[in-house]
């Protein structure tokens, strides 16, 4: 923009209006966008829903998430840190510590700085230019002050305001995600370590049951009461203990390590505790039947992906709204089930606007626009079957659990105890009761394992419920918790 | 003690009721009303009231089936049927037996008696009574399929002969007999002579028990059919010791014991203090000359054995099957022999493990009779019984005989530990040890044979 005063003759006019009606125009447009302190991350605490609470072990506003930028930053996080880690680690701590510690959460955190710093710059007027000319014609001479600023980008201020509010919001709700998954995956990893170091305790009762078995057999053959085959076979047993338990180790040290690193440890701080064994099963799981609908309302990939059609329409300047697509297509659902009540229906959609396109001269903006809505379809898609396979992930490992806490292990115990009468009554011998307690061993740890499945299961579901969990396979058959019958004589 | 039960369901009430219409008096009567033993215990002799007399026997842990005349035939009325039979206090088997028992009754008649015998089946397949040694029409004989058909469930069949032959004799079923056999069914029939015989003193006290062997595994109760030599309860009578009534018997007694075998393997019965002669088996009395003095009988398997004696020396004798496994109660037969064995340290390390272990068999059994460990339910103790000098650590094939003086000629009820007159029982010498003088032992070089005496891992009776 340009403005010029011509001076005729005697008299200079300056026209100085309207340069100040534009420019306080856009001081005025941008007086309002500054970049916030703390980078951001509030807004990513509020693009979280209350639900994310599961993740995080707290309301998701409590919850500590804090952009280190200084020396002084760091010095309190590693000295939080160091709290944290002083008494055994249990879940909610390790939670703390992955959403304060996690370095490439950090990462993350600087995406928002950068995102919001980017809004702030867009929300600002360029520079005004000034000019000064001064050129004689004959006797006119004509002097040229200008202030120009870029009219375009004044004119399209808004706009491009709105834009950088919409791409800031996409940065938060993908930190927003990234930081519930860091703690979900704290949570998984730290219900892992626990389990194994678990696991690897029982192996080593299972070593210790199998080392008694050896040394009486070896003191049997001294005395001449066993043979070398007798002797091999309990000495097998101990060897097969001894793989056992080495087998054990390795992954009770894995499990630590990925713990290690989903809390971004180093150096003294991996000299953690862990508690002792895992929590037990809640006592009981509330029926969700809701539990698809609820995750489509509150999920931060649908409400991004959502998010960036809008932002894609306004963008290509699409307003004139004829029709709304569902893109999920889901109509009403009636559950019904022989054995429980018949759930209430309920409805799953995500509707977004198909727009008119006119002419052929939007073609491209046709098809980024399509290319939107497809790519929220998608997600919606994947976030449902999520959602369920997490769910029924989640109530299945909780019933295999029960049975095995209920039924299995309790199963084992009777056997145990009864096998103890009959050694009592010189009716079986004290290897077979050795063997026995194997077995028993071995059944508590397939309950180990299964209460391990559920607490991951459950980190999934509630993850599930608020972003994108990454759901592992269903582990397969587990060593048999019971022994194959009849494997003691009468 | 036995109880009437009225087996017609209710028949008897009814017919008093509605005076004989549908019922006829002729067919009331043609069946006895059937009698049960509630008990395990050993009844004293039943004295007969009608027929011709004769010295009745004692069932050991048993009863005599008492009988009806009918018009000169003695009529008897076997039920076969499920029973609840205590072979030793504490242990409790489900067998099939005959009227409320396993064995059945002891049946007694007299040589060249009419017989009678309606059979009444109650189990759930049919059934058949083999008169085991008995001379009988062959249609008599109780083959299932050979002689007759077997009796169905729910019908009554009627076995009728004379006793031709006085003896000892048995009877069992012959009708899925492997099956009826190892659930308890069978039962002592003894003919008295008519009058005196030759070959067939005159006794005092009269014994008679069936051997007999169940597989029931420790902590249940109905014995597994198909073992067959593997048994693990070893009684006489479906009765184990201590639950094994003791034989009393008065000082100078003639005594008899009859023996019959329905196990699958022999038994030696050894008596101490006596000498006995096989004064007959199921094939009749034994000839005089052919009788030798006897301290172990071998009973083999089906066999029956008459043992004849003096019981002329007091006390507690005991009595029993010399395979000395039968002299136990439930017990494993792969046990490890765990004599001599350090467990020093694995004893602490396997009560991490299990906290109510204790290392059992290093020196030995016999702990098992001292200690009172918790045993599976509805289980006798391998080895039990107390006696006046502390555990005797026995059971299965055991009993005692007591020789007393002074007992009235029907009482067999126990009197109690024997009184060992003073300066008669083995004691503990106190006096100077001289020390002990062994020859070297052989160098023992590893790799050579060394022999030690241990018992068969694998135990075949």
């Amino acid at each position: 923009m340009r403005t010029t005063d011509r001076i005729h003759g005697p008299g200079v006019r300056t026209a100085r209006r309207p340069a100040a009606l534009l420019l306080s125009l856009a001081l005025g447009l941008s007086g309002c966008a500054t970049v916030a302190t703390d980078g951001g991350l509030h807004g990513v605490q509020n693009q979280m829903p209350a639900s994310a609470q599961a993740i995080l072990g707290q309301p998701a506003s409590d919850a500590p998430l804090t952009w280190q930028r200084s020396a002084e930053d760091r010095q309190a996080v590693a000295q939080r840190v160091a709290e944290l880690l002083a008494q055994p680690l249990d879940a909610e701590r390790a939670v703390q510590i992955a959403l304060l510690n996690h370095r490439g959460l950090q990462a993350a955190y600087a995406e928002v700085g950068i995102s919001d710093a980017e809004r702030v710059q867009a929300s600002r007027l360029a520079n005004p230019g000034f000019s000064f000319g001064r050129s004689s014609k004959g006797d006119e001479r004509e002097i040229e002050r200008g202030i120009h600023v870029n009219l375009a980008r004044l004119l399209f201020m808004p706009t491009l305001s709105r834009l950088g509010d919409q791409q800031l919001q996409q940065t938060q709700l993908q930190v927003a995600q990234k930081a519930l998954q860091v703690a979900a995956e704290a949570r998984k990893a730290h219900v892992e370590a626990v389990a194994a170091q678990e696991r690897r305790r029982y192996m080593q009762q299972v070593m210790q049951a199998a080392e008694a078995s050896a040394t009486l057999a070896q003191r049997m053959a001294q005395v001449g009461n066993f043979n070398r085959l007798q002797q091999a076979r309990e000495q097998g047993f101990h060897a097969e203990a001894a793989l056992g338990l080495a087998r054990a180790q390795r992954a009770e040290h894995a499990a630590r390590e990925r713990l290690i690193r989903a809390l971004g440890l180093w150096g003294a701080q991996t000299a953690f505790t862990l508690p002792e064994r895992l929590p037990d099963l809640p006592a009981t799981l509330p029926d969700r039947p809701e539990v698809e609908r609820e995750a489509m309302a509150q999920r931060l990939d649908v409400k991004a992906a959502v998010a960036a059609t809008e932002s894609t329409a306004r963008s290509l300047g699409l307003t004139r709204q004829t029709r709304l697509i569902n893109v999920l297509e889901v109509g009403g659902k009636r559950a019904s089930s022989n054995e429980e009540p018949t759930t209430t229906g309920w409805e799953v959609s995500l509707e977004l606007p198909l727009f008119d396109w006119g002419g052929a001269r939007v073609a491209r903006a046709e098809a980024v626009y399509l290319q939107a809505l497809d790519r929220a379809a998608d997600t919606a898609i994947r976030a449902r079957s999520e959602v369920r396979e997490a769910y029924v992930n989640q109530r299945t490992t909780y019933d295999i659990a029960r049975h095995l806490r209920d039924e299995v292990v309790p199963l084992q115990q009777r056997i145990s105890e009864e096998n103890l009468l009959r050694y009592n009554g010189m009716l079986i011998g004290v290897f077979d009761l050795l063997a026995d307690a194997r077995a028993q061993v071995h059944s508590v740890a397939a309950y180990l394992d299964a209460l391990r499945d559920f607490w991951v299961a459950q980190a999934d579901l509630d993850l599930a419920m608020v972003s994108s969990p990454s759901l592992s396979a269903p582990s397969g058959g587990n060593s048999p918790a019971l022994p194959a019958s009849g494997n003691a004589p009468h | 003690m036995t109880s009437r039960r009225n087996f017609l369901s209710g028949a008897g009430a009814i017919t008093a009721a509605v005076g004989a219409a549908t019922v006829s008096k002729v067919a009331m009567a043609a069946l006895p009303e059937p009698v049960i033993q509630n008990r395990p215990d050993t009844m004293p002799p039943l004295m007969p009231n009608t027929g011709r007399p004769y010295n009745p026997v004692v069932t050991l842990n048993g009863w005599t089936l008492p009988w009806r005349m009918n018009n000169g035939v003695k009529e008897f009325h076997l039920v076969a049927e499920p029973v609840v039979r205590e072979m030793a206090p504490g242990f409790k088997a489900h067998l099939w037996g005959y009227n409320g028992q396993s064995p059945g009754p002891t049946i007694e008649v007299v040589e060249g008696d009419r017989v009678r015998i309606f059979v009444t089946n109650r189990l759930g397949e049919l059934t058949s009574i083999h008169w085991h040694g008995q001379r009988l029409p062959n249609g008599m004989d109780g083959v299932t399929g050979l002689n007759q058909p077997g009796i169905p469930p729910g019908k009554t069949f009627v076995y009728e002969f004379v006793a031709r032959r006085p003896g000892t004799f048995m009877y069992h079923p012959h009708a899925d007999e492997m099956v009826q056999m190892a659930m308890g069914m069978m039962g002592f029939w003894v003919t008295h002579p008519k009058g005196q015989h030759p070959l067939i003193d005159e006794v005092d006290r009269d014994f008679c028990f069936l051997l007999n062997a169940y597989d029931i595994e420790p902590g249940s109760a109905t014995p597994k059919i198909m073992t067959m030599l593997n048994q693990n309860i070893w009684s006489w009578n479906s009765r184990i010791f201590p639950g094994i009534d003791p034989l009393v018997v008065r000082h100078m007694d003639k005594v008899r014991i009859r023996v019959g075998n329905l196990t699958m393997t022999n038994h030696p019965i050894h008596l101490h203090g006596h000498e006995f002669v096989v004064s007959g088996t199921d094939g009749g009395p034994t000839p005089k000359g052919s009788r030798w003095p006897e301290i172990t009988a071998d009973i083999a398997v089906g066999q029956m054995r008459q043992l004849d004696f003096v019981a002329d020396e007091q006390g507690d004798w005991a009595f029993h099957c010399h395979k000395s496994h039968h002299t136990m109660n439930a017990m494993g037969h792969d046990v490890p022999t765990m004599i001599g064995v350090d467990h020093s340290g694995v004893a602490r390390q396997i009560t991490k493990l299990i906290p109510d272990y204790m290392a059992m068999g290093e020196r030995g059994m016999k702990d098992m009779t001292e200690m009172e460990m918790p045993l599976p339910d509805n289980t006798a103790p391998m080895m039990a019984g107390q006696g006046p000098f502390g555990a005797i650590g026995m059971g299965g094939m055991f009993s005692v005989l007591k020789v007393r003086k002074g007992l009235a000629r029907h009482d067999y009820r126990d009197p109690g530990w024997f009184k060992n007159p003073p300066g008669t029982v083995a004691h503990e010498y106190t006096g100077p040890a001289p020390a002990a003088h062994r020859q070297a032992p052989a160098d023992v070089q590893p790799g050579d044979v060394e022999v030690q005496v241990r018992k068969p891992h694998h135990h075949q009776h």
